[in-house]
């Protein structure tokens, strides 16, 4: 069904040639092909023949998206579009670069981050490229699985299928998979918009890091799942497997494995967003939904909590607290904590600080700004290295303030503050 | 277990029952075309539930001719590790053995007991004659069962001897019903009703949509329709030899 041969040239609507070289793959509203587009590899999506409901209102929309440009290099967003052919069309996007993976093969333990930290990574990414693309004034409209390749390796993220992302107001018509669809959608009340695009979220968010749907326990597992059953589970009838007021979902061992061992090892803050995000007057539609900002705070300062102990083990921290590794059962000595906004993050080595934690207003959690290191010579004394172009000046119980310059370190002493500039004051907090 | 481990989240199932006729009628090209046809659509199968967080994708086949036998006995096989034994043709065509058989396996007891459930299955039916065994009271039987009810159910019917009637009756419908009349046409068929009915029945059904909330039967019978009339025009012109 309208397939292309490879060595078929179209022509597209900036007047280029697209020469197609291979299938990539198949999906439920077309096929992927790499192409040579004007000497360069490109990926065209190119639509099944009928299976639009409104192709023309589709390619405008493409048209538009094409128009207004990507909201941040993390989207594989269209570039151009092809003229139709045969009452059909495409659009060329960049190339998944082969670092990538899928994440639904994540999903299915077919892939692995490579720590905790690259999987706190791949969550930020997700949430920043919500943000980005809300901020452009776009939602989606049908959002799954399908919709991120990651880098296992760092945490980077693409988002693709970027055809069905839409302007605020309108609705592409287009049906989504009700396992990712804000219950309010799935019962038909309404349409996507940025509400139903961060319960969405969550739902991308609670897979990612707990690696089962949060809606899928023990009262939504039938011999037979009908497309009744889904709109009960997903609409009309959501209940969260951890919802601390209403067990009747709870996940069943042996099958919602990954959910029943990680959901205790996360710290408070993390569950009570998912209690929140998934509670039963969120899930009957209630707004505001949490905010991209908020899952970004909890997600930086869950990144900072992140620690390695000698074992080799990663454990989640009270960088406050004595901690003792969950695996070989020892104490991990950690001298201090640097206490900043309203994060604490602990002093331990390969800790970093970035923008977001050492800037005024800034939530860039890419962006390194500090690290923690370890003295060569004396390997129970720390210290903090600058690796911003922002002199620090840091003050001790004398009152004597000492400047400290890219790449210089700050030894680590309890009591010590560092001013990171424009009054932002972090101090260093014995332990 | 580390912050990083995980198994496999739980998918669903979904199975592809392909239901062959194997009678003497069938010996030949037609039973040629859809050995090689189901071979090779069998790789497609399995890169589809290879990346599917969704469902993963089983194979169930039964043949009949003189009575009707599972070439599954121990049940559906993931499309991964099914590797398609040619099947030969003789005989006479006994639709209701194969109808009783089917509804003795569409049962959670039979082939339906995945511990974390199945998506309705698809059922693809190919015949190219009458049934000479009494099939009523078989797919009388076989019409009350509820995974059959909510299957999707699709026929080819091979050259014009096929009775298309019988066929109707077995989908529930005629549009569900695709003649055709030779090699070329019967193996494109085969491909695209397995590899589409799949992909229909093992992603979730499709709500929220503004154009009303189709069922994945009947959003399956457009796609075959327009299927039916992207062929039409290039299925007769070079197809090779013609089946009456
Ligand atoms: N830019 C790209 N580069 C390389 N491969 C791609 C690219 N975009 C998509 N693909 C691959 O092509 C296949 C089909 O993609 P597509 O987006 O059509 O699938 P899908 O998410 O199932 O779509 P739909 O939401 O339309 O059902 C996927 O396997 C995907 O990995
Ligand atoms: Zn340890």
């Amino acid at each position: 069904m309208s397939e292309l041969q490879s060595g078929r040239v179209i022509k597209t609507q900036s007047g280029k040639d697209v020469k197609v070289l291979d299938k990539l793959g198949e999906g439920g509203q077309g096929i992927v092909y790499k192409v040579d587009y004007g000497g360069k590899q490109m990926a065209l999506k190119w639509y099944f023949r009928h299976k639009l409901k409104n192709p023309g209102k589709f390619y405008e929309n493409i048209k538009n998206n094409i128009a207004h440009g990507r909201p941040t290099e993390a989207f594989l967003w269209p570039e151009d579009i092809t003229e139709w052919v045969d009452n059909t069309f495409g659009y060329i996007m960049p190339l998944r670069p082969r670092e990538y993976g899928d994440f639904s093969k994540y999903l299915l333990a077919k892939e692995k981050f490579k720590n905790g930290r690259t999987l706190v990574n791949a969550a930020l990414n997700i949430v920043d490229g919500f943000t980005a693309l809300h901020r452009a004034g776009f939602n989606y409209q049908d959002l799954n699985d399908g919709n991120f390749f990651v880098n296992f390796d760092t945490g980077d993220v693409l988002i693709c299928d970027n055809d069905n992302v839409m302007g605020h107001g309108h609705n592409s018509g287009i049906a989504g998979k009700p396992r990712y669809m804000a219950p309010e959608i799935v019962r038909g009340e309404k349409t996507p918009d940025k509400q139903t695009d961060r319960y969405s979220l969550a739902v991308v968010l609670f897979l990612l890091l707990f690696v089962n749907h949060p809606l899928e326990g023990r009262a939504t597992n039938p011999a037979c799942m009908t497309e009744e059953h889904e709109k009960k589970y997903y609409g009309t009838e959501p209940i969260f497997i951890f919802d601390p007021d209403n067990t009747s979902n709870s996940p069943i061992r042996g099958i919602h494995q990954n959910a029943m061992v990680k959901w205790p090892i996360f710290p408070q803050y993390i569950r009570e967003a998912f209690v929140n995000a998934f509670s039963n007057e969120q899930l009957h539609g209630k707004n505001p939904r949490i905010l991209d900002s908020d899952w970004l705070k909890l997600l930086i300062r869950l990144r900072g909590e992140i620690i390695a102990c000698g074992c080799g083990r990663e454990i989640f921290i009270d960088p406050t607290q004595p901690v003792t590794c969950r695996n070989c059962g020892k104490q991990i000595a950690i001298p201090a904590h640097l206490r900043v906004k309203k994060f604490n993050v602990p002093v331990y080595p390969t800790v970093k600080l970035f923008s977001c934690h050492t800037v005024d207003c800034n939530d860039d959690f890419k962006t390194p700004t500090a690290e923690v290191i370890v003295s060569k010579n004396n390997p129970g004394s720390m210290g903090i290295r600058n690796l911003s172009d922002t002199t620090w000046y840091v003050s001790g119980a004398d009152g004597k303030s000492v400047p400290k310059g890219r790449d210089e370190v700050v030894k680590v002493a309890s009591g010590l503050k560092i001013d990171f500039g424009d009054n932002l004051v972090a101090e260093i907090i014995g332990n | 277990m580390s912050l990083t481990d995980n198994v496999a989240i739980p998918r669903k199932t979904m199975v592809l029952f392909f239901v062959v006729d194997t009678s003497g009628s069938m010996e030949g090209s037609k039973i040629g075309a859809v050995n090689s046809a189901i071979e090779e659509v069998i790789p497609e199968l399995k890169n589809l539930s290879d990346a599917n967080a969704d469902a993963q994708i089983k194979i169930a086949v039964l043949e009949f001719s003189s009575g009707a036998r599972w070439l599954t006995p121990n049940g559906p096989v993931e499309a991964e590790n099914y590797v398609w034994r040619d099947i030969d043709a003789s005989g006479v065509t006994d639709l209701g053995d194969a109808c009783l058989k089917l509804n003795e396996k569409l049962s959670t007891k039979g082939f339906m007991q995945e511990a974390t459930g199945s998506f309705a299955p698809a059922i693809f039916l190919m015949s190219d004659g009458a049934p000479t065994d009494d099939y009523k009271t078989g797919l009388d039987k076989l019409k009350q069962n509820a995974w059959f009810k909510k299957a999707i159910k699709v026929s080819v019917a091979i050259g014009d001897d096929a009775d298309s009637g019988v066929l109707s009756e077995f989908t529930g419908s005629s549009e569900s019903v695709v003649t055709v009349h030779n090699v070329a046409t019967l193996k494109k068929m085969i491909k695209f009703v397995s590899v589409r009915a799949s992909e229909v029945s093992s992603k979730n059904a499709n709500v929220g949509s503004t154009e009303g909330g189709d069922s994945k039967q009947s959003a399956f019978i457009d796609e075959l329709n327009n299927f039916k009339v992207e062929t039409a025009a290039s299925a007769d012109a070079g197809g090779g030899d013609e089946w009456a």
